[in-house]
């Protein structure tokens, strides 16, 4: 299976998105991780998707977490409420977000190649860009490990349905 | 002098410099002073690891490691966290009353654990007491350094200016509560009344956010009372380990190693979880720093100013005292005071001597190099590690404190208790002895 073959279109957030259309975002389209687009659509950055919890933490609770357990349930709520107060491009300013400049494969790199670009630049999503710099999509950890399974011969009904879907018989699916 | 003393003044000076400066690593200055001091010829490694006035203090290494694992069990515990949101429900979440209390605990912690370590345990919790009533958190976090540095000075291991000069004086755990605890209980009283001058009357109590605070729970915060209770009886064994020194004549290093060993094993704490407090890189700073001033003892050059000094001084050691306590406080200010003190002391030594044994008059010089290096460290934003410390935490949270901003107030605080030790050195060492 190669990277092209892997690519999709994920949904994508732009830097003025707040914290909390991010948050949704990644809950409603089940995303690992969150993909920044600049004014082009072409990514800009990918954000893990675990990283957004760390949105809702202050730096003193991340410094001392046995902090955490002293907020009641209304004012653990109330802290949720600052992820609407910042935007995701504030955030990567203050580098409260840490994104790295999302890495790429070329259309034609086979899953190894892919697997070992993710696990180096350590994101669950990445780029599909050929060498003239068009932009094929991206890929996401979730759609790697379905297609590594299927190599695997792990066959779940699950993961072929949703490979052959998207990958096996892309034309089908619309 | 010789030749290698020159050059030794010379690594010795420059190193310094460069520490002051703060444009590299402290530990790598210090490390790279002590290679040079090898280097040039100036120390061996006999006198750096056996001698105990040229080489490394162990006894202070030794005694901050033990300590250091100590802390690191017991905050496991979630203990301070608990206190501190205990003592603002206390204070109904009044500013005022909340920063009292606060600043209370934070003098009393600093007075058994080292500074840094009660800062990064009183500060975030702080930072969030403060987060609940929508209150601007530095006037708090510049109170309670400010009581962590002055609180310190009271015991042995309050400071680690304190553990060089009670290693170097041969004074115990006992005269530092002799000698430095009255004078510090006096100062955390006015002290509290400059709180109120610079902070507390601009503080507005609000009830609304009030209940935010009140809302609290902090006995969630204490997550492992057994933890507490082995390793709380632990402390209290070690703290009875010091006070009972002149009876057990155990060292206070090996208090603190003992009493770490058995925090380990009554807590059954995985080793990852303590060994990460311990800050190496503090230790090797002390290392390096000790065996570049050991150097300039091996060399002579310590002495020969020690020379000087006493043929300026005479039978005057009241202006010796006064001087000393002086002038520590403003050098403290400048220079962070574990250099300043690991330089005096072995001039103080030359000076002086001992201190058992010794007369008032001539006593009260170390009284004095400990009360200026400890309260001058109040002075400047670089005075004290716990202040820089604190302005790391106020700064990754998003509340600044500049270095003028800091040296405002701390220049206040500084002259005023200085002022107050000027008295109480000439009244309990010259005037009353």
């Amino acid at each position: 299976m190669r990277a092209e073959q892997l690519a999709e279109q994920v949904p994508t957030v732009r830097p003025a998105t707040t914290g909390a259309e991010a948050a949704r975002v990644v809950a409603e389209y089940r995303l690992s991780g969150l993909v920044v687009a600049g004014e082009d659509g072409v990514p800009i950055a990918v954000i893990p998707g675990s990283q957004l919890l760390s949105l809702v933490l202050p730096q003193y609770v991340r410094d001392e977490p046995n902090l955490s357990h002293a907020y009641d349930e209304q004012g653990a709520d109330e802290l949720c409420s600052v992820l609407n107060r910042s935007t995701i491009g504030e955030l990567l300013d203050a580098k409260r977000l840490t994104a790295a400049k999302p890495p790429s494969v070329y259309p034609e790199d086979t899953l190894i190649e892919i697997a070992s670009a993710m696990d180096a630049g350590r994101t669950p999503v990445i780029l599909v860009v050929d060498r003239t710099g068009g932009f094929h999509g991206v890929i996401t950890l979730s759609r790697v490990l379905a297609a590594i399974a299927t190599a695997a011969g792990q066959d779940s009904p699950l993961v072929r349905r949703r490979l052959e879907r998207d990958v096996l018989h892309p034309h089908d699916s619309g | 002098m010789s030749l290698t003393a020159w050059l030794a003044i010379a690594v010795f000076a420059t190193a310094y410099i460069v520490i002051v400066t703060e444009k590299f690593n402290r530990t790598l200055v210090a490390l790279l002073g002590a290679a040079a001091m090898v280097a040039i010829g100036s120390v061996r490694g006999h006198e750096i690891f056996f001698s105990e006035e040229t080489g490394i203090d162990w006894n202070v290494i030794f005694l901050l490691f033990g300590m250091m694992v100590i802390v690191g069990v017991l905050r496991q515990s979630g203990v301070f966290e608990f206190l501190a949101i205990w003592s603002a429900q206390r204070a109904r979440a009044r500013p005022f009353r909340m920063m009292v209390l606060l600043v209370v605990i934070t003098a009393l912690a600093s007075a058994l654990l080292d500074n840094v370590t009660t800062v990064l345990l009183i500060a975030p919790v702080t930072l969030l007491l403060c987060d609940r009533l929508a209150l601007d958190p530095v006037p708090f976090l510049l109170a309670e350094v400010m009581a962590s540095n002055i609180g310190g000075a009271s015991t042995l291991i309050g400071d680690p200016p304190n553990i060089i000069i009670g290693s170097r004086a041969d004074l115990g755990f006992n005269d530092f509560l002799v000698h430095m605890a009255p004078i510090v209980v006096v100062l955390m009283v006015v002290f509290v009344g400059l709180c109120w001058l610079l902070w507390g009357r601009r503080l507005r109590y609000d009830p609304e956010r009030a209940k935010a605070v009140m809302r609290l729970e902090p006995r969630e915060t204490i997550t492992d009372m057994r933890l507490l209770v082995r390793v709380g009886v632990v402390l209290i064994l070690v703290l009875v380990g010091f006070v009972t020194h002149a009876v057990t004549h155990l060292e206070p290093s090996v208090v603190a190693l003992l009493g770490a060993g058995a925090a380990v094993l009554v807590s059954g704490l995985p080793h990852p979880v303590y060994l990460e407090e311990i800050e190496w890189e503090t230790l090797l700073f002390f290392v390096g720093l000790f065996v570049m001033v050991g150097s300039l003892v091996h060399q002579g050059v310590i002495s020969e100013l020690a020379g000087t000094l006493t043929a300026r001084i005479g039978e005057d050691y009241a202006s010796a005292a006064m001087g000393l306590l002086v002038g520590s406080a403003v050098l403290s200010g400048i220079v962070d005071n574990i250099p300043y003190v690991a330089t005096m002391a072995p001039l103080v030594y030359e000076l002086v001597g001992p201190a058992p044994g010794l007369p008032p008059g001539q006593q009260s010089l170390w009284w004095s190099l400990a009360l200026g290096a400890d309260l001058g460290g109040n002075a400047t934003a670089i005075g004290a590690s716990a202040n820089v410390v604190v302005l790391g935490i106020a700064k990754r949270n998003g509340h600044p404190i500049s270095f003028w901003m800091f040296t405002k107030y701390g220049l206040v605080v500084t002259a005023v208790t200085i002022g107050l030790c000027i008295p109480y050195v000439l009244l309990r060492y010259f005037v009353l002895a």
